[in-house]
């Protein structure tokens, strides 16, 4: 029979009540446990409180909090009432507050956002949404702050919010569970709606693929509002009754040794991680920090999310082979929101396969088997999981064979129900039921190879940027010209992620006033959370334009690697020359 | 007021010409001061000054200031 997320859970904890859910980690302070009933428990109650509120089955409630023990209470009483939870970013101080609010507001529209549930000193900022005409938000709450039932609003008991969440017509194993917002930082936020069956099959699937065993225990720093984090690492391990520890994100960052701390004493088995983190744990953790530490019981350490570099996996080794982290434990998967999360695995026990090819080859869309000197280590994905299928398509839609490159189309049984409220966005994604991914790759021995990008998307750290957001940032700063700025990234092999390089037009050529212009475009990104780490000024019209008729990202990138920037530059300097 | 030498290094690091850097000055104000770039920035710190940072130390880091303060504690413990 069809269940839903709750039915699962309740499932899952009847088995063992006592078993820990989730183990609540913050630095500096004792491990906090939380246990399968526990959990269900206070979500039961949170739900109740939730229901005092107006929050009503098939409600999309927008969570913006930041790392706590209370959010997965508040995460499972959401689901639990039959409502849809949305995670969302916490607003790192760098967003500006005007943009912040304006992204909020946009998805709001978008998505049709019916509660925010947040913490107190974001009252103040998001107030005005609520009583904007147009927005479809009902309320802001800080559930937080609720304590135990005696602060119960007027609702007889839980047991009548249960029923009424069963019996609402919503609710069903079709209803959305789960909003997952994919890319973009401000404007372009594209909300993926996954129902109970999709989430329910696809972590089944999933747990299959990883050869997941009650032996098995997940630690993660990542994020919840990323489909890595909140599938992966928090709906895989709820729905199978495996133990998450969970770090905070920004406590990660600050120290990236905690995560390794924390597999050690936890015991852990399995970790989900961006290519980046590999290069930044090995370059950033002392080795004072890590002596006596026993990594032995990782049993997957799965990459993911961003583009796979042998070279990272390479250096994760070396660092760190000597603390038990073995060779086999290197595992990558290809994954999405639009398909809940995975398409392919590698095998867990074994090393991810590298293909040296051809660079020229590739070039070319073929995959030639290479030693020599101009090859490139290409790291395999992994078959696709069970019941998920890909495929390689050129650009006329036809399917290529193996061994040639195109773009990767994906059909799975997980597959999203479209994007929340944009079916005309939906419409341009699907094709004959397979999703347009927009990377691209190749199958080589039935196993997948994701080379590259078709789409403009950057990806630093994991972390999904739309260039649009970054160009409307840069193009509004005064000494651009108008509409004539391109963001893409750049290749950062040492970081082992990507870094956004920013070309925008000027007339400014006095030095002083082009570095103040440059330091203006750098601070413009920051105020939509973005670093820029390259800003070039091009001379006006120096820029090119696609077929389309719009600046083309790909083409200047490709030209400003070749130098021709700096070409531009001289001449321009060699024009202002007194003769 | 913070120490010239540290903030020419967290300016070399983050390969800014000048840009002000007081003691109450917040990472998150600072171009290219990301969460990304934090832990390279205190290790070029830990590096300029000869010492070492401890995980929960870093942890409780608010502003420029307190970085700095960090920075004379320590190396004010290492001359005993």
């Amino acid at each position: 029979m069809a269940e839903t997320l709750w039915q699962r859970w309740q499932a899952v904890a009847e088995r063992d009540l006592e078993r820990e859910a989730v183990v609540h980690l913050r630095a500096g302070e004792p491990a906090l446990r939380i246990s399968r009933g526990q959990l269900l428990r206070d979500a039961e109650r949170v739900a109740a409180q939730l229901a005092g509120y107006g929050v009503q089955p098939g409600d999309v409630c927008a969570l913006i909090v930041r790392h706590q023990p209370g959010f997965y209470a508040l995460y499972a009483g959401v689901v639990a009432l039959g409502a849809v939870p949305a995670v969302l970013a916490f607003p790192n101080p760098r967003l500006h507050p005007d943009k912040f609010v304006r992204g909020l507001a946009g998805m709001a529209q978008r998505s049709g956002l019916h509660f925010v549930l947040t913490e107190r000193e974001l009252a103040a900022r998001i107030a005005p949404l609520v009583s904007g005409d147009a927005s479809s938000v009902r309320a802001v709450l800080f559930p937080l702050e609720w304590s135990e039932p005696a602060s119960l609003p007027s609702v007889s008991s839980v047991t009548a919010v249960r029923q009424h969440a069963m019996s609402a017509a919503g609710e069903g194993a079709d209803a959305p569970c789960v909003l997952q917002h994919s890319s973009g930082t401000t404007g372009l936020q594209k909300a993926v709606v996954l129902s109970h069956r999709a989430v329910l099959a696809h972590v089944e699937r999933y747990a299959e693929a990883i050869a997941l065993s009650a032996h098995d225990k997940v630690v993660s720093w990542l994020p919840l509002y990323h489909d890595m984090g909140l599938i992966a690492a928090f709906h895989l391990p709820l729905a199978t009754g495996t133990p998450l520890v969970q770090l905070d994100p920004f406590e990660w960052i600050r120290a990236p040794v905690l995560l390794l701390e924390a597999l050690a004493s936890e015991r852990a088995t399995l970790a989900w991680l961006p290519n980046f983190a590999y290069n930044f744990m090995a370059d950033r953790i002392h080795d004072d920090d890590v002596a006596g530490l026993d990594l032995s019981s990782l049993r997957m350490l799965i990459n993911c999310s961003e583009p796979v570099r042998a070279a990272s996996h390479r250096k994760f080794l070396e660092r760190f082979a000597s603390l038990g982290v073995s060779p086999r434990a290197m595992s990558v998967a290809y994954a999405m929101a639009e398909t809940t999360f995975a398409v392919t695995q590698t095998l867990p026990g074994e090393r991810a396969r590298e293909l040296r090819v051809s660079r020229r080859a590739l070039e070319r869309g073929e995959v030639v088997l290479d030693a020599g000197a101009d090859t490139r280590a290409c790291v395999s994905c992994g078959r696709p999981i069970r019941d998920c299928e890909v495929r390689v398509m050129d650009e006329a839609g036809e399917p290529l064979p193996e061994g040639r490159v195109g773009e990767l189309w994906i059909r799975s049984r997980s597959l999203f129900d479209g994007y929340q409220n944009d079916p005309e966005r939906t419409a341009t994604a699907l094709c004959d039921g397979f999703y347009k991914s927009g990377d691209l790759g190749f199958i080589w021995q039935a196993e997948v190879f994701v080379i590259g990008r078709k789409k403009d998307l950057i990806i630093v750290a994991g972390k999904n940027l739309s260039p649009e957001d970054i160009e409307d940032a840069c193009a509004a700063v005064p000494g651009v010209l108008a509409g004539r700025v391109v963001a893409f990234g750049l290749d950062d092999e040492a970081s082992g992620t990507e870094s956004v390089c920013v070309i925008a037009e000027s007339e400014t050529r006095d030095p002083t006033a082009a570095a103040a212009l440059r330091l203006a475009i750098i601070k413009a990104a920051m105020a939509i959370d973005v670093t820029v780490h390259r800003v070039e000024l091009a001379v006006p019209r120096w820029l090119v334009k696609s077929s389309s008729g719009k600046l083309s990202r790909q083409e200047n990138r490709a030209r400003l690697l070749a130098g021709e920037l700096g070409a531009a530059r001289a001449r321009a300097e060699e024009e202002l020359r007194p003769a | 007021m913070i120490s010239e030498r540290l903030k020419s290094v967290i300016l070399r690091e983050l390969r800014l010409a000048d840009v002000s850097i007081e003691a109450s000055t917040l990472a998150s104000e600072v171009p290219g001061w990301d969460s990304l770039k934090h832990v390279a920035l205190l290790a070029a710190v830990e590096r300029e000054f000869g010492v070492r940072f401890k995980t929960l130390e870093v942890m409780r880091l608010q502003n420029v200031g307190e970085l700095d303060a960090l920075v004379r504690k320590k190396l004010a413990a290492a001359q005993v």
